[in-house]
């Protein structure tokens, strides 16, 4: 279960792409692989890539949002990438919009942003 | 994020086919675990692909079934469904009847207004479906378990 | 459209069928009667296919269809069979599926419904005559009775494949609208547009939505202008509709410029009280191109020299 989404490191942060369902076992071991691996690498970014994902009901988006607020509260801000249209569809006609969830286009803009933020807080 | 709660206004009814729908195929499955969630979606997500259904009809549909199925999971512990393709003539159809003999919703108006949960789950998952499909009902007396009946067909 | 499909968008199964026959009171002693003529219907086949092209080719809408010798003569062949098929005794699917296969048939060439019921009157008028000359009065005109009912059965099975053709072209038509009314337009790298044009009702809002979410993620665009100056009406809905668009485009990781704002549209939009602070709104296109421009961190320069 630990290990089964991957999560690289790049530069001062951390890429995580889910390709998998994250369903309960996974999803727990994967919020422990990302706090055990903030702590570990001091990482102040995380990148959470969601491309492979067809579908996002509530369940996902509640373990994505708690993913985001926990490494946060470890020091790392995070990004949400790759949502598919049909399912950035479907989660605002549920009338869940993640609006606490910071989002890009792809890695590349994730990781500009995430830049961008460091340096201003530095 | 003031986004407008039941908008979908036609999206109740019952649940149920009306007379000239015609049923295609029938299925039962279980749900008793956590992979029934993913088993039956993907159940769904298929029969659905098949039949026609666009990208984001199909997302619609297979989230629903996603929500509905883990509620079944994770409140009643155990439960089944009954997916039906219908056709009306003109377009395709799933219907789906999730059945369980849980704990059952004390106040059905208010679980269906969205944002409220008993369990952590339970919330917008019942309120968000409803607003992914075309026909919806939801029939539920504590004691005496649930049963969410919808219907999506294929768009255009 | 194959007529298997149209058995089925009609949904004509045995109880629909069923369900015809008794509307129309055919029986049994009816199509038994029917087939007992069949001789009488053959001896007069040819002078009645004539009599029925006299018709046709003596007005001319309905003569152009039927511009050569060759046209002519497997027409009427056609003709035969379709009226010899009148008095076969057999109601059943394979009768109605023949019937509507030669309907959807006249309908592709774009014979107007009004042919159909010509036809049969023609072909009444004159079996009438042929009857009426070779049965006794009873006989001649129970037999009438007999072929009406078959004639207006079948003339039902007609007017529905003209009416599923339009409803097919129609649906062809409007898949053609969507198309054309949602025009997203790539005004620099990583920066669209989109004008929305006369009334958003909940279905175009669905296909704007989702339009507006595949070209963003095909493009990798970061912003997406919506002018709406040339919406007729913005009311809460609307505007639910395009806080949820933006809401959306945010969760693919881009950001939404709302331009086109009127005066009007600024006072409704304060004083219905809907919250569109999550959106950059502007009220000139112009300035939401260039406010797009610096979100990407790029900006238009005069030239130099």
């Amino acid at each position: 279960m630990r290990g089964s989404i991957p999560i690289l490191r790049v530069g001062g942060n951390l890429l995580a792409t889910v390709h998998i369902e994250l369903r309960d076992k996974v999803a727990e071991a994967f919020q422990e692989d990302v706090l055990e691996t903030i702590e570990k690498t001091g990482a102040a970014g995380l990148v959470v890539d969601i491309s492979g994902l067809e579908v996002v009901d509530t369940y996902v988006a509640r373990v994505l949002a708690d993913t985001a607020r926990m490494a946060k509260l470890m020091g790392a801000r995070s990004v949400l990438v790759g949502m598919r249209p049909e399912v950035a569809a479907t989660l605002v006609r549920m009338g869940y919009a993640m609006d606490g969830v910071a989002t890009a286009l792809n890695v590349d803009e994730a990781l500009i942003l995430l830049t961008a933020a460091t340096e201003r807080r530095i | 994020m003031a986004l407008e709660a039941g908008d979908r206004a036609s999206s109740t009814g019952d649940g149920e086919a009306k007379r000239g729908d015609q049923v295609l195929s029938r299925a039962e499955m279980p749900i008793a675990c956590e992979d029934d969630v993913v088993i039956v979606r993907r159940k769904v997500r298929s029969l659905a692909q098949a039949r026609g259904f666009d990208t984001f009809a199909l997302a619609a549909l297979t989230t629903a079934t996603s929500e509905l199925t883990r509620n079944v999971w994770v409140h009643a512990g155990r439960g089944r469904v009954l997916i039906e393709e219908l056709t009306d003539g003109q377009r395709f159809g799933v219907r789906l009847e999730f059945r369980d003999e849980g704990p059952g919703i004390e106040d059905v108006d208010r679980a269906l207004a969205g944002g409220f949960s008993t369990a952590k789950t339970m919330g917008l998952g019942l309120s968000g479906s409803r607003r992914l499909v075309d026909d919806f009902s939801l029939e539920s007396k504590p004691g005496s378990g649930t049963v969410v009946r919808l219907i999506k067909w294929t768009r255009y | 459209m194959k007529q298997g499909d149209m058995m089925h968008r009609l949904r004509l199964d045995e109880r629909e069928l069923a369900s015809r026959v008794a509307f129309f009171e055919i029986s049994d002693a009816d199509l038994r009667r029917l087939s007992s003529l069949r001789p009488l219907a053959e001896r007069h086949t040819d002078e009645i296919v004539e009599g029925f092209y006299q018709l046709l080719l003596g007005h001319p809408e309905t003569r152009k269809f039927f511009a050569d010798e060759a046209t002519i003569r497997r027409v009427k062949r056609n003709q035969r069979d379709y009226f010899l098929g009148l008095f076969t005794g057999q109601l059943d699917l394979a009768y109605v599926e023949d019937r509507l296969r030669v309907g959807a048939a006249h309908e592709r060439i774009g014979l107007p419904p009004k042919w159909y019921l010509g036809a049969y009157r023609r072909y009444m008028q004159l079996m009438d005559q042929r009857l009426v000359a070779e049965l006794p009065p009873t006989e001649a005109k129970d037999a009438f009775q007999s072929l009406r009912k078959l004639v207006y059965f079948d003339m039902a099975l007609a007017i529905d494949s003209y009416v599923l053709a339009n409803l097919d072209a129609l649906q062809r038509h409007q898949a053609a609208i969507r198309e054309l009314s949602t025009p997203v337009i790539r005004v620099h790298a990583g920066v669209l547009l989109l004008p929305l044009v006369g009334t958003i009702d909940s279905q175009r809002a669905e296909q704007i939505m989702e339009a507006v979410l595949v070209r963003i993620v095909d493009e990798q665009a970061k912003v997406i202008i919506l002018d709406i100056a040339g919406v007729a009406v913005v009311d809460t809905k609307v505007a639910d509709h395009l806080l949820k668009t933006t809401a959306a485009v945010r969760l693919l990781g881009a950001q939404t410029i709302l331009t086109g704002i009127s005066a009007q549209v600024a006072r409704t939009i304060v004083q219905l009280g809907v919250d569109i602070s999550s959106m950059h709104t502007l009220s000139r296109l112009a300035e939401g191109i260039e406010l797009a421009l610096d979100l990407i961190g790029k900006a238009i320069v005069k030239k130099v020299g």
